[in-house]
Formats: structure tokens, C-alpha cells, sequence
């Protein structure tokens, strides 16, 4: 399984856990792992501690990801990303989006 | 009213064949039997008859051959023995005859030794019946036979549509690829002082390489990487290198481009589309390298006389594409560089590029070669090396893409020459322009003077001529006039970054002063002078004494005066030194730029 999801007891919160490398080919699965709880959630989580990879396209992912739940209002963090992740994400100028912790 | 006449039902066939002896047309499959003894083939036609079946009947093997090219049936029954060409013979013309169409043959023989059967089927049937004949054998071969046939029919079209599919593809990739070859291709590239590698795939990965020239001298380059690969990736590139070698050629900075191109990518890209860049500016004339970086990785300056890492420019804008303009950050950071000094940028394929072992080659080591001493001119081989070596014997992956720009300050446009539109004939005509504070704050008048100049007396033969005495006549009185800046700031070590920096500071904080440009243009026999004058509204300086030196070749920082006056015919300051008139006189046939 490329992808897990995890949903708190409340429904706010929803943590995506991506597995190996995140790319388009995961893109079907992300997308329904956010999609299916827009309406509830507050807080998106994602858990990158077992992913090895990011690549362009799945930073365009993010930026979907982004809007789909809030844009501006969002509310995402980027959780156990490896030093590459984050260093791409940095390039990107990514962390004035997205808390990466 | 007429009736319409009545549609006749055809006729049906006493014994019609069920739907799985049907060829596609719908039409009973058409069998050719082929036998010596006239009794047995009445007795197998009538059998196919009675299936619903066409018949075909042949006496010989010769006939038979004969009869499948006339009658094109869709299945042979063959006898095996039969005097002159026999149906082994017979089977061999009909297979070479029936090319990559599947016609089964199924023979016919009273042998029942095991292996001669086995034989029938070597020599190219399809499987075989003996004597005497089962009817209800025949027909479950005929009817499974018939299968086949559909079946084989079904993939032969699928695998010609894919094929015919395959061709098309591959007619657009070849289209397409001309297409971003012509818009890759820029002239600036070819300079001596440029070295790259870039990938074969690179277009459908979305990288995008281009250098150009302003007219001013500087060379801009920008290496950039859409999001995602194939035509999605590449198509963004046809826009974004049409306004870079526009733009510049027009003589835009490169804030002005960046803005531009994410203004276009904004509108044309869907969200999660972006174009990750760096675009630089090489000013030969005042040693003096701008980068602006949105998403790439950092530019490295190796020092020709350090002999190490001697700067880099680090990412520090959103790629473009990703936010509105007015959030975007397009301002450039500039050093100053040094004679020898190696530029290099590289797409992350570089430090991503993996050995068998999945570990990825690093920044880090990608940097460390840019300590160890080596000799400027191997450092880009070096860096290969290291490169292939980490990577051993793991595919030779086609995603690197490295540039390096050694800063040579006599190299220049190699295409400077080339430019085809001819001079207008001389025209007589003036235009004055005047800028505010606050216009001079945010805003290089010079690309739209230069514009206005070109169109209105077509002169693009002394393009950069005109740009520099232009160039140096405004910028005198901007950053000396109005700004009171002192070049002399510049030849300190260090002061170069200091002079642009209290530059920065003063611009920002000035109130009041105009600049004034007049341009004045009179025809003169087959050619004419262009009379270029800027007045500012600050204190002046002491010219006969400016003046003076250079003439005595004194003081280092009347290149600007110098070089005005070896492509103008004459130079003077008038008033308190705050109006500067510089004559450019120039010729039809004059080409030499």
C-alpha cells in the first residue's frame, strides 16, 4: 500500500501516510485520500517518515492538495520528511505554504 | 401519396449457417475443397453444403492453387495424396499466397500411422481429418477453426491500429520535437564561453536552456524545469522561451522577464503545473552577476584564482507559475565576478542521479568537487567524471543536465553580426521622454527608449552602439547626477557590492529630480546622426576637469566617457555638467556592429 490514511476520533484531523516514493503514480490515491473527508476535517497531517522521494509532480500534487481544502486557510503540515524532502521543498519555497515540521 | 416499395426479405438459404460460421461481412465462411477422386469432394460438398456453408471444390493441387487465388476462401480442406503437386506442395503456394492472412488448412487422408499425420502438420496445416469423414467432427473443426479465425482477425486489426497508432505518434513526436528544437535553439548558446550538457530527453522532461544577448552586451541564460514529463511538461515551453529571447533582445532585466513569464504561466498553466527556474545576467562590462532563483537547485561560482567554491546563488522565489505576480518575488541579487570565474547551474537531475545501490549522488558530493583544488578549465569534466564513476555501471540515466559560463569579459554575441533588417532610409525626427522620482524608482526606461528609437528610424545594425552610449548617458546621470554616488566606490575591494547596495538605498529614498532624454535625428546624405542628449536635474560636476583626465588617461573611472566617444562623433557636457549630449553618426552599408 503506496498510501495510508488515518482519520482522528473527532474527524478533524486526517493523516496521509505516503509509503516509498511519492509521484504521479500515487496521484489517483492521493487525491481520494483528501477528497473523502474536505468537509469535516480541519487539519491535514502529512507523515512523509516512510517516504524516500518527492518528485516535481508530486509537488504540483501538493499544490492541488493545498487548494482543495482552504488554499490561503489551509491548514497542513508536512510531518518527518527526510533531509532531500526537505530540502526540495525549501527550494520551492514550499515552507511558506505548508508547515514542515 | 406513393407508398415507399416494400423492402424484400432475402431469401433464406435452406440450410443457413449458424452465426459462428459467419465470416465478418456476414456472409457464410467460403471453404475450398480440394480432392483427386471426384466422388469424395461431391461427398464433402455436400456435407458443407448442408452446414450452410460455400464450396469451392478443386481436383488437383495445382487447381487448388489456382482456385485460392481466384476465390479467396476462408479455410482449405487439403487431401494429402494426390497425383502431380501433392497437398503438401499445394499447402506451401497457398501459405506464401496468403501472406499474414490466417487461412486454416486442415488436411484430408486416409493415413492413420501417427507420425505421418504428425507430419501434416509440419508440413503446414492446421490440423487434419481422416477418412472416412465424421460429420460431426467436421463441423466441430470447422466451427473451431472458425473461432480462430475471428479471433486471430481480431488481434491482426487491434495490432495494425496500434501500429498505424504507433506512426502517428511518432509523426508528432518528430513534429513536436522539430518545433522545440527551433524554440531550444538560441543563438546565445553557441558562445565559446559556454559548455552544457543537456540531456537527449530534455524537452519532454521539461527542461528548457536558452541564452541570449541584450543589446546592451549582457548575456541572459535561463535554465528551467516544468513539472511532470512528456508533451504535458514540454508544452509550457514554447511560451516562456518566446518572451525570455523577446524580452532580451529588447533589452528587459531580468525582473522584468521573470514577471512576465509568470504572469503568462499563471494564466495558461493548470494549478500543479509550475516552471522551476533560474535566469541570470552576465554584465562583462562591469564585471557584475545577477541571478534570480525560483525552485532550482543553487548556482555555483567557482573562483578561477581561489580555486574554490567562491559563491552561489540560493533559491529564493516561488517557481513561477505557482503565485500571482505581485507575490512573486523577482528581484535579483547580484556579485561581482572575476576574469576566469566558472558559473555553474545543473537541473536536479545532478544531485538526484542514483547509483545500483538507490543512494542518490548529493549535493554534497556534487560540491565537493568544487573543493579540491582542481584547475578552473577541468572542474565541468570533473564534475562528469565524478558523476559516471558514482553511477558505475547503473544505466547511464539521460536526465543530466549541466551548464557552465566561464566569465570572459571580451567574450560577446556571437550573433551580433547577423542581423538581417536592413536601415531605413534617414528620416528626420525628434522625441523627448522625462521621468519622475518615482518612475526612476521601480521602473528601466531604457528597454521602451530603445524601442521607440528602433521603430521610428530602423537602426537595428547599431543596436548595441546606441543601447551603450545611451545606456551610459543615463546611468551617468542617474547614479551620479541625481544619486550622487561615487564610482570610485566601485574600484574599492569590496565596494562593488556597496556601490549597488547604497544605489538600492538612495533610489529608494529619493523624493524629487527628473531626467530628461532627448533624442534628435537628422539625415545627413545616405546616412545620418542621432543626437542623444540627458539632462538631469541634480548639482552637475566639474566636466573640463573629468574631461581633462581622461584625455591625460588619468583616474580609472572615465571608461564610461571613453567608450562613448569611440563610437560617437562627439561628446559634450553642457550647463552646470548636467546635460550631456552625445552625436552618433551612422551610414547605409555600414554593417559593422
Amino acid at each position: 500500500m503506496a498510501l495510508t490514511r488515518n482519520v482522528s476520533a473527532d474527524g478533524k484531523v486526517v493523516t496521509i501516510k505516503i509509503n516509498g516514493r511519492f509521484d504521479f503514480s500515487v496521484h489517483q490515491e492521493f487525491r481520494e485520500a483528501y477528497d473523502a473527508n474536505c468537509g469535516k476535517a480541519s487539519d491535514f497531517v502529512l507523515d512523509l517518515a516512510n517516504t524516500e522521494y518527492i518528485d516535481s509532480a508530486a509537488c504540483g500534487m501538493l499544490l492541488v492538495f493545498r487548494d482543495a481544502v482552504g488554499g490561503n486557510n489551509a491548514n497542513i503540515s508536512i510531518a518527518n520528511a527526510n533531509h532531500e524532502i526537505v530540502r526540495t521543498l525549501t527550494m520551492l519555497q514550499f515552507h511558506k505554504m505548508f508547515k514542515i515540521a | 401519396m406513393n407508398a415507399p416499395p416494400a423492402i424484400k426479405p432475402m431469401a433464406k438459404p435452406a440450410d443457413a449457417a449458424p452465426a459462428e460460421m459467419l465470416t465478418a461481412t456476414g456472409q457464410p465462411l467460403k471453404i475450398l475443397v480440394v480432392d483427386d477422386e471426384a466422388v469424395f469432394r461431391a461427398l464433402l460438398q455436400n456435407l458443407l453444403e448442408k452446414m450452410g456453408l460455400q464450396v469451392v471444390a478443386a481436383g488437383s493441387g495445382a487447381e487448388a492453387v489456382a482456385s485460392f487465388m481466384h476465390e479467396q476462401p476462408d479455410m482449405v480442406l487439403m487431401d494429402v495424396m494426390m497425383p502431380g503437386m501433392d497437398g503438401y506442395q499445394a499447402t506451401e503456394y497457398i501459405r506464401e499466397l496468403s501472406g499474414d492472412s490466417f487461412i486454416p488448412i486442415i488436411f484430408v487422408t486416409a493415413m492413420s500411422d501417427e507420425n505421418e499425420l504428425a507430419l501434416c502438420v509440419m508440413r503446414g496445416g492446421n490440423d487434419f481429418l481422416t477418412k472416412p469423414i465424421n460429420p460431426a467432427v467436421l463441423r466441430a473443426k470447422i466451427e473451431a477453426f472458425s473461432q480462430l479465425r475471428r479471433l486471430y482477425k481480431a488481434v491482426k486489426s487491434q495490432r495494425d491500429e496500434l501500429a498505424q497508432h504507433n506512426r502517428w505518434l511518432k509523426r508528432e513526436y518528430e513534429i513536436a520535437e522539430g518545433v522545440f528544437a527551433k524554440v531550444m535553439h538560441s543563438g546565445g548558446l553557441t558562445s565559446p564561453n559556454i559548455k552544457y550538457m543537456l540531456s537527449p530527453q530534455a524537452i519532454f522532461n521539461g527542461d528548457l536552456l536558452l541564452a541570449a544577448y541584450r543589446p546592451s552586451g549582457e548575456l541572459h541564460l535561463m535554465l528551467g524545469d516544468f513539472t511532470g514529463h512528456g508533451l504535458s511538461a514540454a508544452i509550457g515551453t514554447i511560451p516562456v522561451a518566446d518572451i525570455f529571447n523577446g524580452m532580451t533582445a529588447k533589452g528587459f532585466p531580468i525582473p522584468e522577464i521573470v514577471a512576465e513569464i509568470n504572469q503568462k504561466l499563471q494564466r495558461i498553466l493548470p494549478r500543479g503545473l509550475f516552471f522551476a527556474a533560474a535566469l541570470l545576467e552576465l554584465d562583462a562590462k562591469n564585471h557584475k552577476l545577477s541571478a534570480w532563483v525560483g525552485g532550482v537547485p543553487d548556482i555555483l561560482i567557482y573562483g578561477a584564482e581561489q580555486k574554490a567554491l567562491a559563491g552561489r546563488f540560493t533559491s529564493t522565489s516561488f517557481p513561477l507559475g505557482v503565485m500571482a505576480t505581485d507575490q512573486l518575488d523577482c528581484h535579483v541579487e547580484s556579485i561581482e565576478v572575476h576574469p576566469g570565474d566558472r558559473i555553474f547551474l545543473y537541473t536536479d537531475g545532478v544531485p538526484e542521479a542514483r547509483n545500483s545501490e538507490n543512494a542518490m549522488f548529493s549535493q554534497e558530493r556534487l560540491e565537493q568537487c568544487f573543493n579540491d583544488g582542481y584547475e578552473p578549465s577541468v572542474l565541468y569534466e570533473r564534475i562528469l567524471w565524478e558523476l559516471d564513476q558514482f553511477r558505475g555501471a547503473h544505466e547511464q540515466s539521460d536526465d543530466v543536465t549541466l551548464i557552465e559560463v566561464t566569465f570572459d569579459p571580451l567574450a560577446s554575441n556571437p550573433q551580433a553580426n547577423s542581423n538581417a533588417l536592413a536601415p531605413r532610409p534617414p528620416s528626420e525626427w525628434s522625441a523627448s521622454f522625462e521621468f519622475g522620482a518615482d518612475t526612476l524608482k521601480g521602473y528601466d526606461p531604457l528597454p521602451m527608449m530603445m524601442q521607440v528609437l528602433l521603430e521610428t528610424q530602423r537602426l537595428h545594425q547599431h543596436k548595441q552602439r546606441i543601447y551603450m552610449v545611451l545606456a551610459e548617458l543615463f546611468l551617468n546621470a542617474l547614479e551620479h547626477g541625481l544619486l550622487k554616488l561615487d564610482s570610485s566606490l566601485k574600484e574599492r575591494a569590496g565596494g562593488f557590492g556597496e556601490y549597488y547596495q547604497v544605489k538600492e538605498q538612495r533610489l529608494a529614498q529619493i523624493k524629487d529630480g527628473r531626467i530628461k532624454v532627448r533624442l534628435r535625428h537628422a539625415a545627413n546624405g545616405s546616412g545620418g546622426r542621432l543626437a542623444i542628449q540627458v539632462e538631469d536635474t541634480g548639482p552637475g560636476f566639474d566636466f573640463q576637469q573629468r574631461l581633462k583626465q581622461v584625455e591625460e588617461n588619468q583616474g580609472t573611472h572615465g571608461r564610461g566617457i571613453m567608450m562613448i566617444r569611440s563610437v560617437c562623433e562627439s561628446l559634450v557636457y553642457r550647463g552646470a555638467g548636467n546635460i550631456a549630449e552625445a552625436v552618433y553618426p551612422w551610414n547605409l552599408g555600414d554593417g559593422s556592429d
